[in-house]
């Protein structure tokens, strides 16, 4: 600040001039001597304050770890428990894939079985029957049930699949927590605190051991309740019919279709027209009356008696032209619903692992009713108000 | 023109205070590493802000005494005037005023800041009103000491005042039926540095928290009617809201620093009037 004013006395100046500066000096220095106070009483508190010490049950071994090595701890049992699903999913599936091929191989065996039926004079005169009758569909259905679904015991073995997996995932779940307790206890076994300072402070208490069989144990129940989530109670009877229905959709809808054409084949595109004018419900819609009614059906009738002869021959033909891929999309199918099973079954024991890991990170803030509480408080202008 | 001119040259009159709290509101906001950095350089602009007001008070009120008690010629006028102990003293009791001030404001919550933003013009003009009242009584040489001595209660008062009614109205963090260890664990500010600053933040953090949530725990569990419940939350507020005080003579300080030319100038005037006659 440098006003120019007349300067009266020597002294009178020395004193406005230094003025600013020596405040700003005297600021500083007074700060600086209160920080350092400040300093000082903040570290002896510190020091003084009593850095509490932890106690923590782990592989069946009580450890006693200071602040820093315990958050440390925390540390690495937050990094275990958010890999735990991935390694649950990799102890499970090597066990889940072997059970599956156990259930699933039967039945894509039996696919040829069931395509030497499908394309077997027997097969093919009824489906042709069933076709004139009507549902196609529905009783292609049935009958891919009841030929590969019950007749290779899918049912039984999914049904089995589904009751042992839980009981597996649970077996594992706990190798996983014990793998995890031991390899905690391991690491942290070494770096204890010495034993004399134990009596002199307060110990905090975790029983990790505790935790986990408590973790595991919900991670237990959302796991059965997600497998039994994949398809109600009969899971395995749901998937078989579901199976069935998926197949059919691939190989009933091709089957209407295929039937439609082995029709073209066999009977010719002038019998054919002949045989769904003879039909009944085109036929009472002809234009040509009764009397075309009467005459399209024996034409029919006549036309089917004829071809019997070549049948054997076409049919042969039509297998060799449509066998193939009819194998190829049932065996896509069996292996779509057998990825589907194994999905559902990975997502209820990844369920189960999530639990496991939210247990283990939620255990030091306990926020149980957080939700039923307001989150706010207001001494004036409350909603309800 | 000359409006634009004059309301700049207004401005720019009050550019100091305007640069203060600019300062201050930065350095509140910012983040924890940037403020605890620059912590010192704001606390010791804060003290000297706060000691330039407090001094200039205080040597008014030091002169007035001499004035009324000595007489004339006693060499105690000198001696008396003030010196290096009332310096440092309020040097001190300025360093403390303005670390709480700082804390405070680094904790307050940021729908109040407006409030404390309008404390500056709000000063601005109680200053002018003040001054004009005081036109007619007040010498002129020390109209502007004196009208900075008055203005710092009523506007501390009002600006507190400001701050409670606003408070009222604000959310706070539920504590009810909360235990006081847990409340504290829930709502413990995780962010504050580790240094001293962190460690006062903490400090106020856990005092304002026990207050709400005695309050609050109050309030619920015996069922305070109304104007009971008003009265005990206006007191609990007042007595967080006083660093308005602080905040007020941190910027009349500010003022004090800025026109302290014209006061020393006085001041020289008047130290050569009463060497004349000697």
């Amino acid at each position: 600040m440098s006003h120019a004013w007349r300067p009266s006395t020597g002294r009178a100046r020395l004193a406005i001039a230094n003025h600013p500066w020596r405040g700003w000096g005297l600021s500083v220095l007074v700060v600086m001597v209160l920080l350092l106070l400040f300093e000082v009483g903040h570290g002896w508190l510190a020091s003084r304050s009593q850095s509490p010490l932890f106690r923590v049950i782990v592989a069946g071994e009580s450890l006693t770890l200071d602040a820093g090595t315990h958050a440390d701890f925390s540390r690495d049992l937050s990094a275990l428990s958010t890999e735990a699903e991935e390694r649950l999913q990799a102890r499970m599936r090597p066990w889940l894939d072997e059970r599956l091929e156990r259930a699933f191989a039967p039945l894509e065996a039996a696919v040829p079985d069931y395509l030497d039926w499908y394309f077997s004079p027997v097969g093919s005169y009824t489906r042709l029957g069933v076709a004139l009758m009507g549902d196609l569909d529905a009783w292609l259905d049935g009958q891919l049930h009841q030929r590969l679904v019950e007749a290779t015991g899918l049912e039984s073995a999914l049904a089995e699949l589904q009751a042992d997996y839980p009981r597996r995932l649970a077996s594992e779940q706990q190798g996983l927590a014990d793998d995890m307790a031991e390899t905690l206890q391991e690491r942290y076994a070494p770096r204890q605190v010495s034993s004399g300072r134990e009596s002199e402070r307060p110990i905090h208490e975790l029983d990790l051991d505790g935790e986990l069989q408590k973790a595991l144990q919900d991670g237990r129940d959302t796991a059965r309740w997600s497998t039994a989530a994949v398809g109600g109670s009969g899971t395995a009877l749901l998937a078989g019919r579901a199976l069935a229905r998926r197949l059919g959709a691939s190989a009933a809808a091709q089957g209407s279709r295929l039937a439609l054409r082995g029709l073209v084949t066999r009977l010719g595109t002038g019998t054919l027209r002949s045989l769904a004018a003879g039909g009944a419900a085109s036929a009472a819609t002809a234009p040509a009356g009764p009397g075309a009614l009467v005459m399209g059906t024996v034409t029919a009738a006549v036309t089917l008696a004829g071809i019997a002869g070549s049948e054997v021959v076409l049919l042969k033909v039509q297998e060799a032209l449509h066998r193939p891929a009819m194998e190829s999309q049932m065996r896509d199918a069996i292996g779509q619903t057998r990825q589907r099973m194994q999905a559902s079954l990975e997502a209820s024991a990844s369920a189960g692992a999530a639990t496991l890991t939210g247990q283990l990170e939620a255990q030091t803030p306990r926020a149980e009713d957080d939700k039923a509480k307001p989150r706010t408080y207001r001494i004036l202008g409350r909603p309800g108000e | 023109m000359a409006g634009r001119r004059r309301r700049l040259a207004t401005l720019w009159r009050h550019a100091h205070l305007a640069l203060t709290v600019l300062v201050l509101l930065v350095w509140s906001l910012s983040g924890r590493d940037l403020a605890g950095v620059l912590f010192l350089p704001i606390w010791v602009l804060a003290t000297q802000l706060i000691v330039a007001g407090s001094l200039e008070a205080a040597r008014l009120r030091r002169r007035a005494w001499l004035d009324q008690y000595l007489r004339d010629d006693s060499p105690w006028h000198g001696w008396l005037r003030g010196g290096a102990m009332m310096v440092v003293r309020h040097q001190l009791l300025g360093a403390l005023l303005a670390l709480v001030l700082l804390v405070k404001l680094r904790l307050l919550a940021p729908p109040l800041w407006p409030v404390v933003l309008a404390g500056v013009p709000g000063l601005v003009v109680a200053q002018d009103l003040l001054r004009r009242r005081l036109a007619r009584h007040v010498i002129t040489e020390h109209l502007p000491a004196v009208t900075r001595r008055l203005v710092v209660v009523p506007t501390a008062g009002l600006l507190a005042l400001i701050l409670v009614v606003a408070t009222l109205w604000l959310p706070q963090p539920w504590l009810v039926g909360l235990g006081w260890e847990e409340a504290i664990l829930r709502h413990f500010p995780g962010d504050t540095g580790g240094a001293v600053l962190g460690f006062f933040e903490r400090l106020v953090a856990i005092a304002e928290i026990s207050q709400h949530w005695t309050m609050q725990n109050a309030e619920e569990r015996f069922g305070l009617a109304m104007p009971l419940a008003m009265l005990g939350w206006s007191l609990l507020l007042l007595t967080q809201s006083t660093f308005a005080w602080a905040y007020v003579r941190l910027l009349v300080g500010a003022e004090a620093l800025r026109r302290g030319g014209r006061r020393h100038q006085h001041e020289a005037l008047h130290v050569h009037h009463e060497e004349g006659p000697k």
